[in-house]
């Protein structure tokens, strides 16, 4: 999908120029429009409904974040990526509810941000300690090891132990107020959803620069063919687990980011199927691409909460619907990724890129 | 290190896979700026060899010195650190990134941008991006003649243009030592002239003179190019000498057309 076409008339003068993240001067035009659509237009006249499907779509793409480093950019499949999401979000929550700030500390509401920091940490080598087998495995053994994350992660060591400090039993909440960035209290759905829109844009971005530079390249050259990789230069060993540590610090990021929405924390929340969700959102928005991962995103949430509404207007005609709309909910995920996988298995964001070449190439699309 | 010095050198290297002896003693030594070419029938061990040198494989005995330095037990990362290029039999591009990219990751060990500097991008890493973009398009695009292809995926392009890339992408590291494995095989007349034609710049070229150590079954073009040419044969060195020498050697015509005695029964 590397290759791309330029709008007829333009031609680049010098390297800056076809380095450029934006290109042409509409490019940037659509990207101020967006911008402006995403921290002006939508908080502003959006529902706090919408706000929370939102807040849901941004959860999504930073948790995919990772997944698509890892599997679409480094080769490496992981089923396991909501265990280090889960890591950050307790990491976070601990670091908040159990440590003796300093009264400063507190006043300014530095500890959140700053625990997000340390989450985004702590899960990348996490992730790290789990992404070790992949120095000797490849492919289906890896997902293995990575299942094993989720198992020993979430249903041993959170459930057993982590839920148990500091005698709350299974649920940690998070009270009013602790949640504070600065001079603002994150409490409701707008806060939130700039937190989230700060997040997701500076996440996006790092993501869009790595796969570009140096690090980048070498994931791919690793996903493309290993042993070329490790002939020209690149270590291996070290190039997956800095794979590990990215995609988990993306994922403690994502997690610590869940924590100010829901107020709320249980192991409940991260489960395998959450992991493997998270593999069907790359798979639906296109694997090895990053507008891949918001496109899936917001496709699989759209697509739920308009099943969730369409039960619900259903249910009042057949009621034993709402009792199984978990299972409506399931099969519609295993049913959209076949069709994706037969009709579209390059995801939206190809059918995107085939949009886009063909008006920047019309009228002479040959 | 000055021309005519040892660059490469093997001592005595043996491989075994189970009981099979792929390399049983062989030593070479490849002088700096020449082009030493590796031939052999098919099995004879060549690709073993160098795959031995670039450190795919571990030899059991026998030790491996580059610029006089013990290589035996470098990674392959580590010996391509130190100026060790190859190109493969069968072409191993990256078949999802673009000709660009692949010769931009072999600048590899010559960049510098880590995670963190990646990430934001802006500043060093543009800098150091447009800096080796200069360097690629005016080094190895302009010599490989590659211009039209640098925004096409290599996956998609002929076989012929992807061994000019991997070429290109073995180039951009910038070797002191260029394995080049079989680059011929599978081009057709005009690919093979090409090719030729590149194997002498890089090697001749003021501003690149690599040593080369070509494995290469197409004769003529062996004979043409090579300073020194090694045969191989069942694991064990032949004869090493020039061209000349080589091609009125007795066991040489013996490793490839066989007794002549055979050949007397078969008629």
């Amino acid at each position: 999908m590397s290759a791309k076409f330029l709008p007829c008339g333009v031609y680049h003068e010098d390297y800056k120029h076809d380095h450029a993240f934006w290109q042409t001067k509409f490019v940037k035009g659509k990207m101020i429009l967006l911008f402006l659509l995403t921290f002006v237009f939508i908080p502003m006249s959006a529902g706090s409904y919408w706000l929370s499907v939102c807040n849901q779509i941004g959860y999504t793409v930073l948790c995919a974040l990772g997944v698509q480093l890892l599997i679409g950019y480094t080769g490496l499949i992981t089923l396991g990526h909501a265990a280090f999401v889960a890591v950050g979000a307790y990491t976070s929550t601990l670091l908040v509810l159990q440590f003796h700030w300093p009264q400063f500390f507190l006043d300014w509401g530095l500890a959140y941000p700053f625990s997000i920091i340390v989450a985004g940490l702590t899960a990348g080598l996490w992730s790290v300690l789990f992404g070790l087998p992949s120095a000797k495995v490849k492919g289906f053994y890896l997902i293995l090891t990575t299942m094993a994350a989720q198992f020993i992660t979430v249903d041993f060591i959170l459930t057993q132990y982590v839920s148990q400090i500091g005698g709350r039993g299974q649920a940690f909440s998070l009270p009013p107020g602790t949640i504070k960035i600065g001079p603002w209290i994150i409490d409701d759905e707008v806060k939130v959803y700039y937190l989230m829109a700060v997040l997701v844009t500076l996440m996006v971005f790092a993501l869009a620069n790595l796969v570009r530079s140096r690090p980048g390249r070498a994931w791919i050259a690793i996903r493309d063919n290993d042993i070329s990789a490790e002939v020209m230069g690149i270590n291996i060993v070290w190039y997956k687990l800095l794979a590990f540590f990215v995609a988990g610090f993306m994922a403690g990021i994502a997690g610590a980011f869940w924590v100010s929405n829901t107020a709320a924390l249980s192991p409940e929340h991260f489960t395998w199927s959450w992991s493997l969700w998270l593999v069907g959102v790359i798979l639906i928005g296109g694997v090895g691409s990053v507008d891949g991962i918001i496109f899936g995103s917001i496709f699989m949430v759209l697509v739920m909460e308009l099943l969730q509404m369409a039960t619900i207007y259903l249910g009042d005609f057949f009621p034993q619907l709402m009792m199984k709309f978990l299972y409506v909910k399931e099969s519609a995920f295993g049913l959209a990724i076949c069709a994706f996988l037969i009709y579209e298995p390059r995801g939206l964001s190809y059918r995107w890129w085939q949009i886009k070449n063909y008006f920047n190439l019309w009228p002479f699309s040959y | 290190m000055t021309e005519g010095d040892v660059l490469l050198e093997l001592d005595d290297v043996h491989m075994y896979f189970g009981r099979v002896a792929a390399l049983a003693g062989v030593s070479l030594e490849v002088k700096k700026g020449e082009i030493h070419s590796v031939i052999g029938p098919n099995g004879a061990g060549k690709t073993v060899m160098m795959n031995c040198i670039n450190g795919l494989y571990h030899p059991q005995r026998g030790r491996i010195f580059f610029k006089g330095e013990d290589i035996t037990r470098l990674k392959p990362y580590a010996r391509a650190k130190l100026g060790i290029a190859r190109t493969f039999q069968k072409v191993e591009v990256f078949g999802g990134m673009t000709v660009l990219d692949n010769i931009r990751l072999g600048r590899h060990i010559h960049l510098k941008s880590g995670i963190l500097s990646g990430a934001i991008y802006l500043g060093k890493t543009a800098r150091e991006e447009i800096e080796h973009r200069e360097f690629i398009e005016e080094e190895i695009i302009d010599l490989l003649e590659i211009e039209h292809i640098r925004n096409k995926p290599v996956g998609m392009l002929p076989y012929g243009l992807q061994k000019r890339v991997e070429l290109g992408r073995a180039l951009a590291l910038e070797p002191e030592l260029l394995i080049l494995d079989e680059p011929l095989a599978g081009l057709n007349l005009e690919e093979v002239e090409d090719m030729a034609r590149f194997i002498l710049d890089i090697n001749e070229e003021e501003r690149w003179k690599v040593t080369c150590l070509l494995v290469e079954h197409d004769m003529g073009v062996v004979m043409d190019l090579s300073d020194h040419v090694f045969v191989l044969n069942f694991g064990l060195k032949v004869v090493d000498g020039t061209p000349g020498e080589v091609q009125n050697n007795p066991e040489v015509i013996k490793a490839y057309l066989g007794e002549e005695d055979i050949y007397a029964t078969r008629k």
